[in-house]
């Protein structure tokens, strides 16, 4: 156990140096990736909300047919189809498309989820004071949906993140690839992928801690079984 | 009509890698509602800080940590120790591992959304923990989790893909093993996500059936 530990310290100016670039390539590609999944899940969300008759159903189409496909497949997809129809993307970029691709799906559905949450009423009083519409969304409606929505958005951060580690197969430069290259070099990789492990964690647990004492403070208790 | 002759050429090969996949997703269910079950009932019901603290760990970093480096923990990572596992069981594995935590949280929700009435209630009329659990309480926690465990099963077939990575012969990797043979990039692609869907969208319909039956029967 203790000569497990002993091979760190010797590793380490190495090791933390490639890791923590990689880190930081993983923090850019899925905020990058978030990003893109705000917009197009915010996209997706107002098109399912809209009364024209044919945007409900390409959203909701849309929305299904991206759940139903892993993310690897995507990713492999966006990295190597692409080039044939003339459009070269770096493994970076279409890491974050893809990323963006399939947060949006649940981005779309959280958004959603958070607007149905709130009373029909809070829109027709709004409305009936006198706000326009645009004004009852950003003073009445967003202000109190947000508080639904942020804990499972910081949620789907975390997945997010985590779901970047496979943009290693597509040669993505993040942190999981930096991972993989020096498990093959060192033949440690029991002592890299358990360090590896511990730098993601580091970044998505405290994100996780963080939505679940948002969660418990926007809702209410009710008396339930325990102990 | 080249291209349909291509398609249907690279189907056979696919789809055995479909029935590995679906297999590796079938071990990995049972154990993982196994593990999350156990788990669920030991965080609603004991009363140790030490049970508390150790599930709440594991379940921890099991959710925070990505699959894929639970997959090269075990299957590259565990010859350090002197365990070689086969790919197909270490993807099983890890995938089970990841899931035990997954379901826990989604079985405990199931259990404590449960008024705490139920449980007296149970007690009350004589029954033993273990019947109480079994007839009352699990009945009612497993409908109420149903969607999330629906959820669950559709992310797992779709996680399988991820063991690919550590050469498990399931369609992605026989997928990009084809891709280097024919060239045939786009063509297998999308025939690759065409059978994932064509796995995934029943699978939710069916548990979207399940529901309203269980539902209608309440």
């Amino acid at each position: 156990m203790i000569s497990f530990f002993q091979q760190y310290p010797e590793y380490w100016s190495d090791w933390s140096a490639r890791l923590l670039l990689g880190a930081r390539v993983s923090a850019e590609l899925s905020l990058t990736g978030f990003a893109l999944a705000a917009v197009l899940g915010a996209l997706l969300a107002w098109a399912m909300k809209s009364p024209s008759v044919w945007l409900k159903p390409v959203a909701v189409s849309f929305i299904q047919g991206i759940r139903a496909v892993p993310l690897l497949a995507l990713l492999l997809a966006l990295y190597f189809t692409l080039p044939s129809l003339g459009l070269t993307l770096s493994g970076y970029w279409a890491g974050a498309i893809g990323l963006g691709l399939q947060g949006s799906a649940y981005v779309a559905e959280i958004l959603r989820g958070g607007l149905d949450a709130l009373h029909r009423g809070q829109r027709e009083s709004a409305i009936a004071t006198g706000l326009t519409p645009l004004q009852a969304f950003t003073a009445v409606i967003f202000p109190q949906a947000i508080r639904g929505m942020l804990p499972p958005l910081l949620n789907a951060y975390v997945s997010i993140l985590k779901d970047s580690s496979l943009c290693a197969l597509i040669a993505t430069d993040e942190l999981m690839l930096a991972a993989r290259a020096i498990a093959s070099e060192s033949f440690l990789p029991m002592h890299i992928f358990l360090l590896v492990g511990l730098f993601y964690f580091v970044i998505a647990f405290p994100l996780s801690l963080l939505s679940r004492a948002l969660e418990v403070r926007f809702s209410r208790g009710r008396k339930t079984i325990r102990g | 009509m080249a291209n349909l002759d291509a398609f249907l050429g690279l189907l056979p090969l696919l789809l055995k890698g479909a029935m590995n996949a679906l297999e590796i997703a079938l071990c990995t269910l049972v154990l993982a509602s196994v593990g999350g079950l156990v788990l669920a009932v030991l965080l609603t019901f004991s009363r140790s800080h030490l049970v508390h603290g150790a599930i709440a760990c594991f379940v921890e970093w099991m959710r925070n940590v990505p699959a894929l480096a639970h997959l090269f923990l075990i299957y590259f990572g565990l010859s350090y120790l002197g365990i070689n596992l086969p790919a197909w069981l270490a993807a099983i594995v890890g995938l089970s591992l990841v899931g035990s935590a997954v379901l826990a949280d989604i079985f405990r929700a199931g259990l404590q959304s449960l008024h705490v009435g139920q449980h007296e209630a149970g007690q009350a009329v004589g029954l033993s923990r273990m019947q109480t659990l079994r007839y009352i309480l699990l009945p009612q926690a497993l409908r109420v989790a149903l969607p999330a465990y629906a959820n669950y099963v559709t992310q797992l077939i779709k996680d399988t893909s991820i063991a690919s990575a550590i050469a498990v012969p399931e369609i992605m990797f026989l997928a990009r093993n084809l891709v280097t043979s024919t060239f045939q990039t786009s063509l297998i692609y999308l025939a690759v996500m065409c059978i994932y869907a064509a796995m995934i969208l029943p699978i939710g319909v069916g548990f979207i059936r399940l529901e309203r039956h269980l539902g209608a029967a309440r």
